[in-house]
């Protein structure tokens, strides 16, 4: 990939919401999540404007421009509160460039910040990303057989990967 | 250990009227520990959210005596991809353990799961060491998953969540 992105990052803001639905609902990228349509999609959105209040969320720019996301869905129970659930989307035309790595370092650094010992997160089946995760350290613990059923019938295993930040 | 008395035994579908008794029981410290919740206002939320499957009729209460036993709940998904399965919870009344009362409740809610739902399968979240385990294994759920360090305790020591599963599509391989 050679020399790093011209890639920053800030704190999410409302206003990215519409991005974030838009990323999700180009060509492709449903297969890898629960949703399955726009009224779907901007209904899971909607539950972020939570955790961006919170300062959970953080949008990636490149060339100043947001090009992703990454949230953690940090608990509010004590006792589940040292560790977290994060989600990352990336707008497609900007994969293969690094910054979903830089994103997801820019989580974990996030996650320290906040106190948390261990990052989790939920992949489908397929989805290439599960190579990036594995590279940064994350480890599989386990799989959901046939977690996801699309309206063809096809199903989709859950990869549950996890790693601790500290 | 059984029912005492079968006769005074009945389940039937959860009402609102029941949240005072879930309330209850999982404020108690030896219930607080196996549920998602630490503080008083988390075990408001999650009572709250999880009576509300009642108006899906998700949910079945055990009553002996004509008072509140058990409750045991499918948490429906929320997206179309994922209705095929559900998430189970269960509560029996502290003075009732020990009884049957478990057995009975997640036997039934399982059945509702499979003959109306038409689920393909019902997930269960237990923390390690929680009593509800054996119960899950005895009526044939198996551990799909099991997530080190999820809950950690006040002592600083932490507990594994196992995803207990039960198959309920008819041929062998589940497919």
């Amino acid at each position: 990939m050679g020399s790093k992105p011209d890639v920053t990052f800030r704190p999410t803001d409302k206003k990215d919401l519409t991005l974030f639905a838009e990323w999700l609902l180009q060509p492709g990228v449903l297969v890898g999540f629960p949703m399955m349509d726009r009224r779907e999609v901007e209904d899971a959105v909607r539950l972020w404007t939570h955790y961006i209040d919170k300062g959970l969320s953080i949008t990636a720019l490149y060339k100043k421009k947001p090009v992703g996301a990454a949230n953690l869905y940090l608990h509010e129970v004590e006792k589940m509160a040292h560790q977290s659930l994060f989600v990352v989307i990336l707008d497609e035309k900007y994969r293969g460039k690094g910054i979903g790595t830089l994103l997801l370092k820019e989580i974990v650094k996030l996650g320290l910040k906040r106190g948390l010992e261990i990052l989790h997160l939920e992949v489908y089946d397929k989805n290439p990303a599960v190579r990036l995760y594995k590279r940064l350290g994350f480890k599989e613990y386990g799989r959901h057989a046939r977690y996801l059923k699309d309206a063809e019938g096809n199903y989709y295993d859950k990869i549950l990967m996890q790693m601790e930040i500290q | 250990m059984g029912i005492p008395d079968e006769n005074e035994y009945d389940v039937r579908y959860t009402t609102p009227k029941d949240h005072p008794y879930l309330q209850k029981w999982m404020e108690m410290e030896e219930n607080r520990l196996w549920y998602p919740v630490s503080s008083d206002k988390d075990v408001e939320n999650m009572s709250k959210n999880w009576v509300g499957f009642y108006k899906y009729g998700a949910s079945l209460t055990a009553t002996y005596k004509g008072e509140v036993a058990g409750i045991a709940t499918l948490f429906l998904m929320p997206y179309r991809k994922v209705i095929h399965h559900c998430l189970l919870y269960f509560i029996v009344n502290p003075e009732m353990t020990g009884q049957g009362v478990g057995t009975s409740i997640v036997k039934n809610i399982t059945h509702l799961g499979k003959s109306y739902f038409r689920f393909e399968w019902i997930n269960a979240e237990v923390w390690e060491g929680c009593p509800a385990l054996p119960i899950l294994e005895k009526l044939g759920y198996v551990e799909v998953t099991k997530q080190e360090k999820y809950i950690k305790k006040k002592d600083g020591t932490y507990l594994a969540r196992h995803v207990m599963q039960v198959n309920l599509l008819e041929d062998s391989d589940g497919k």
